[in-house]
């Protein structure tokens, strides 16, 4: 015992730091990280203004539709009839400068884009041009939490299915490396190159046009169902196909690529040595294979549920889905600028918080990652 | 100690396939160990040692061609057993692995002390996880670690300490064979004198039997009882470490032996010109006869092993 007292056994500097340090630094580790993200999202923000905008181009666009609505209004009216061509080209002129100056249009568009910026950062994104919400509001805010709600529903369950299937699905396949099933998932992943639209229009045409199983989109009955149990019915059974369209496009190179990940993960040398110790097999894959991948799995979980939410614009629009995706095809259509940004910035805050909470859930998970940790001695 | 054999492994062969050809790692080993001795594996990189051990202890890559062979372990061939019944009775029971490179063979986000206990309470040698911690806590005072590492992760660890924790790992539920796999050759060599003064002591106060596998041959003589030589996928001599350190037998343990430094000799280092063969098709005769310089005409042909007073060789030069 004393002959073998290495002289390698100094203790960790980490062990001996006092509480109150460990508190602050996680403090300032909080801030950095949220002054960091803050800033980037600002600049993201910023940049779609600018090109929702082209770059001040759209207002253009709209002075010459209001005076175009007003040369209409001016020339069809009784009570202009007796004006001279002139002189109602200088009423137009005059109506449009009102209107202009209602709408914020008489200041330069350089200053307007800050103000915008600022405001759309509260999320107080005013008016819409054009667009209402289902309930009449024209105010942007309310139009976009009316559509937030079904978006959510959406891409919550059809990602929660994909997920926890293909985890389990890939980690039996890579228990059976080589076998038909594992040879099969392989042959299948290539199905994913299609997007999740593509095989709605299938899924539509087959469940709802030929079978007449499910309804063809929509996200209830119309009229509504009156009890809350019909209700809830009616929406799972349209829920039925755009979810089966986004777990379709993306389950096989799913299966796939975390089938791949497993098979990595358990050729480490620590999985062989808990099979040497006689663990049975379940606990080796729960303690040796899922745990130690947990951060990536994590990672994965986090930015794939922003990818499918930016990527259900087209779904949305194929299934008829009342949510944030149709909101901002629609929005497109008729270069309604504040619904645009107001839905990005849902996008960047959303991307900002999940990087955010991503940071301390790693943390949790991963032993090594110490939040805000810097002269710690391995 | 050929007779009282407590660990014998008869014609043990593993092949892989792989994409070049079948690849014979192990091709037909024999031996015999007695009840606390330990025997040295000795052998070049390449040379199938490593799989041996895989072999012996059944972990066993996707890619097996070929198993078999009897390994009896205390009188039971323990190959015939089901996966299940192997992982249960045999696994780190009977037989625990001290890996070769201990910073890869600790998971990294379990604490130390869940890892070490983890054996006793898979196969149920404690009743509580209290009795766990003792018994985890007396390994670690064997193997010379401060029982405060407990609770730490593996990568606050330096390479000797988590050296040390496989080693504690291996012996914390007393089992009947300890595989060494090359137990010190990713250490310095103060912590290569460090470790071997461990295993020294539990040798001798447990009469622990260790199969050690590694291509350190000075190191090894400070615990080896008895020497196995390996090449090629098979064993080509065996002998008691005594005779075998004073004057190996095969041409190949010859030419070994004269590779190894010794202090303050003026003795030119020898090396083995050539390499060894590859596994994927290996000569039909010796297979070291390309690199021999005893070479002659029936090298062509297998040698079967011969004995010369109580060791074996396999070798025509003994027949």
């Amino acid at each position: 015992m004393a002959v073998s007292e290495a002289p390698s056994m100094q203790s960790p500097s980490t062990a001996g730091a006092p509480a109150g340090s460990a508190v602050w630094r996680i403090v300032r580790f909080t801030l950095t990280r949220f002054v960091a993200l803050f800033i980037t999202t600002v600049i993201g923000v910023y940049l779609t203004i600018l090109i929702a905008n082209m770059g001040g181009h759209v207002d253009e666009i709209r002075r010459a539709t209001i005076r175009e609505g007003l040369a209409m209004y001016v020339g069809m009216a009784q009570e202009y009839a007796h004006l001279t061509p002139v002189e109602r080209r200088q009423l137009v002129e005059q109506l449009a400068e009102v209107e202009y100056k209602r709408l914020g249009l008489d200041q330069p568009f350089i200053v307007r884009s800050f103000r915008y910026l600022g405001n759309a950062l509260i999320l107080n994104l005013g008016r819409a041009e054009q667009m209402t919400s289902d309930s009449g509001s024209s105010q942007v805010r309310n139009i976009i939490m009316e559509r937030l709600a079904p978006t959510l529903l959406l891409t919550a369950t059809s990602f929660l299915l994909l997920f926890f299937v293909s985890i389990f699905a890939a980690l039996a396949l890579s228990r059976r490396y080589g076998s038909f099933l594992d040879r099969l998932s392989v042959a299948l992943a290539p199905l994913s190159a299609a997007p999740s639209w593509f095989f709605g229009i299938f899924l539509i045409l087959i469940f709802a046009a030929v079978l007449q199983w499910l309804p063809f989109g929509g996200m209830v009955d119309a009229p509504p169902p009156p009890t809350r149990l019909a209700y809830f019915l009616s929406l799972l059974k349209h829920l039925v196909l755009p979810v089966g369209a986004i777990v379709l496009s993306s389950i096989f190179i799913g299966i796939y690529s975390w089938r791949t990940f497993f098979l990595i993960y358990s050729s480490e040398d620590y999985v062989d040595m808990a099979r040497a110790k006689g663990l049975p097999s379940g606990a080796i894959e729960r303690r040796y294979i899922l745990r130690p991948s947990m951060p990536y799995i994590v990672t994965s979980f986090a930015l794939s549920l922003i990818t499918l939410w930016g990527g259900s614009i087209i779904l949305e629009r194929v299934f008829n889905w009342p949510g944030l995706g149709r909101l901002f095809y629609q929005a497109t259509q008729v270069f309604d600028t504040p619904i645009i940004v107001g839905n990005t910035i849902i996008y960047a805050y959303l991307l900002a918080i999940t990087v955010f909470v991503l940071d301390f859930v790693y943390a949790l998970v991963d032993p090594r990652v110490k939040v805000g940790s810097e002269g710690r001695s391995a | 100690m050929e007779t009282n054999g407590f660990l014998h492994v008869e014609d043990l062969i593993l092949h892989f396939r792989t994409a070049a050809g079948t690849v014979q790692a192990v091709d037909g080993v024999n031996f015999q160990l007695g009840r606390g001795r330990t025997l040295v594996i000795i052998g070049e990189s390449g040379s199938g040692k490593s799989s041996l051990a895989k072999a012996i202890l059944r972990l066993l890559p996707r890619n097996v061609q070929t198993y078999r062979g009897k390994v009896i372990l205390n009188g039971q061939d323990v190959m015939p057993l089901s996966e299940e019944r192997f992982r249960r009775e045999v696994r780190w029971t009977k037989m625990a692995l001290v890996p070769q490179a201990a910073q890869n063979s600790l998971n990294p986000v379990l604490r130390i002390e869940d890892q070490v206990s983890e054996p006793l309470i898979t196969h149920g040698r404690v009743s509580s996880k209290e009795a766990a911690m003792d018994k985890v806590r007396q390994a670690f005072r064997l193997v010379g670690l401060p029982v405060d590492f407990l609770t730490r992760y593996p990568f606050e660890l330096s390479g000797g300490m988590r050296q040390r924790t496989a080693i504690a790992m291996a012996l914390v539920t007393e089992p009947d064979l300890v595989l060494l796999d090359e137990p010190t050759s990713a250490l310095d060599v103060l912590t290569q004198a460090n470790l071997m003064n461990v295993l020294k002591r539990i040798k001798k106060e447990f009469g622990t039997t260790f199969v050690l596998i590694t291509h350190d041959i000075a190191t090894a003589s400070d615990l080896a009882d008895d020497v196995a030589v390996m090449y090629a996928g098979q064993i080509v001599e065996r002998s008691s470490a005594d005779r075998f350190y004073r004057e190996p037998l095969h041409p190949y343990s010859k030419k070994l032996m004269a590779s190894v430094p010794a202090l303050k000799q003026d003795k030119q280092l020898e090396f083995i010109p050539g390499r060894p063969p590859s596994l994927i098709n290996p000569p039909k005769g010796c297979r070291f006869a390309d690199r021999c310089p005893a070479r002659f005409a029936r090298c062509a042909e297998d040698p079967p092993p011969a004995t010369v007073d109580g060791r074996q060789v396999k070798c025509w030069l003994y027949h």
